[in-house]
């Protein structure tokens, strides 16, 4: 969760309007050169992201969640188109255009994983009428999503995630916060902690129950 | 054998379809065929579960133990996962083909925000000959093993009663600083976890 130079997709406080995805959708596509390198980091990124997004809004039964799927679907298409244009213009000789295509076959890959999760988040649409098997399957898994609320109490309050080393500490890997009505998704390490906020987070069932009690001020450390 | 519930079934394939991406993504970090040639065995697994999932659950259908809806949504999970795991297998065809890896391709994977790491276990390391369970990599410090190479032995998604044995090379996935630890514990220079 380090700060690297990324596009700047992730990490920001946000509110997740309705609809989102469709305003973006129809949006015009500029043309601005961007490193292959870092559209295809953020392609990734965004490939692991939504998988647990869409599972935890079906999970959870949350349409916001579900929203930012379709938005993160929607930039994927459009890193997609955007590598494609870079990667034609880098390409000068047959050897390039080999390899080349090879980075465009993973960006693709990326892309079809991000179909296949806002596929799983349109099981929850209206129309469909998902009864509550699917999250009793899911909280059956393994790896599991827990939704964790933080107490103002907690020594987490008003500390930097990268400085709390939850994930080293506990496993426990944070997807996103909720803050009132906004939202963080995939929090980089700069983003600090909140009374009241609201963590969804992926890992052992040990890994949180160890955050819990941390985050709901029963443990002074991680550790 | 008692057949495997429609539950069961589901979980495995979400499982093997996160492992198939884990793996996928190290086979171009490491730029290893072996890895890449395993995605192809999960997928293989996954097409089977995947038919025996369609016919269980129409089975329960007709027994009147599913409903029309919660079959539906069960199959229509599955077949988004599923999806998920031939992007896996578009992505190690990469790795198979004679063809050799752009350098962007491992370093793009190299900065996401999960890494991927491999370690090798050193004889004098605390890991050795305990079960992955006992040592809770996964909450102790991030790190989740998914794969074991011993010799020329694999072992793909470990679970809790593998053992670690010296000589190990394990595959795992976690934050950076996690990679920092768990290559320290797997050197021996450090027992603690």
């Amino acid at each position: 969760m380090s700060n690297k130079n990324k596009l700047g997709i992730f990490g920001r406080l946000q509110r997740t309007r309705k609809e989102k995805w469709k305003k973006e959708e129809f949006s015009e596509i500029e043309y601005e050169p961007k490193p292959v390198k870092d559209i295809l980091t953020e392609m990734k990124d965004i490939s692991e992201l939504i998988i647990d997004l869409a599972y935890s809004a079906v999970l959870f039964n949350n349409e916001e969640i579900a929203e930012e799927v379709k938005y993160l679907d929607v930039q994927m298409d459009k890193l997609n188109y955007d590598i494609r244009i870079m990667a034609m213009m880098a390409a000068r000789t047959k050897e390039d255009a080999e390899q080349l295509a090879g980075i465009l076959q993973v960006a693709e890959a990326a892309e079809s994983i991000a179909n296949a999760a806002r596929d799983i988040v349109n099981l929850l649409s209206n129309d469909e009428k998902t009864g509550p098997i699917l999250p009793k399957i899911l909280k059956q898994a393994d790896e599991q999503l827990f939704r964790v609320k933080v107490s103002n109490k907690s020594k987490a309050c008003n500390k930097k995630i990268g400085d709390l080393k939850i994930e080293t500490e506990s496993g426990m890997r944070i997807i996103a916060i909720r803050r009132g009505e906004c939202w963080i998704y995939n929090p980089q390490s700069d983003a600090s902690i909140q009374g009241d906020d609201w963590l969804i987070v992926r890992g052992t069932f040990e890994g949180h129950k160890e955050l819990n009690k941390f985050l709901q001020g029963e443990m002074e450390v991680l550790e | 054998m008692t057949a495997k519930s429609v539950e069961e079934i589901v979980l495995e394939i979400k499982d093997k379809s996160e492992l198939m991406i884990d793996l996928a993504y190290s086979s171009i970090l490491y730029d290893n065929k072996t890895i890449a040639k395993e995605v192809y065995d999960l997928e293989d697994l996954i097409d089977k579960l995947y038919k025996d999932l369609q016919r269980q659950t129409l089975e329960n259908v007709k027994k009147s133990k599913l409903s029309v809806n919660d079959a539906l949504s069960v199959l229509r999970l599955a077949e988004a996962t599923e999806q998920i795991a031939d992007a896996a297998q578009d992505i190690v065809d990469v790795e198979l083909r004679d063809v050799e890896l752009h350098p962007i391709l491992k370093i793009s994977i190299r900065e996401s925000d999960v890494v991927f790491t491999r370690v090798k276990v050193e004889p004098n390391s605390v890991l050795c000959g305990k079960k992955l369970g006992e040592i809770k990599l996964g909450s102790e410090i991030g790190m989740y093993v998914r794969a074991i190479r011993h010799g020329d032995f694999w072992h793909y998604g470990p679970d809790k009663n593998t053992i670690i044995n010296a000589e190990d090379i394990l595959y795992a996935r976690g934050p950076e600083d996690g990679e920092k630890h768990l290559i320290d514990i797997a050197s021996g220079k450090t027992d603690k976890i």
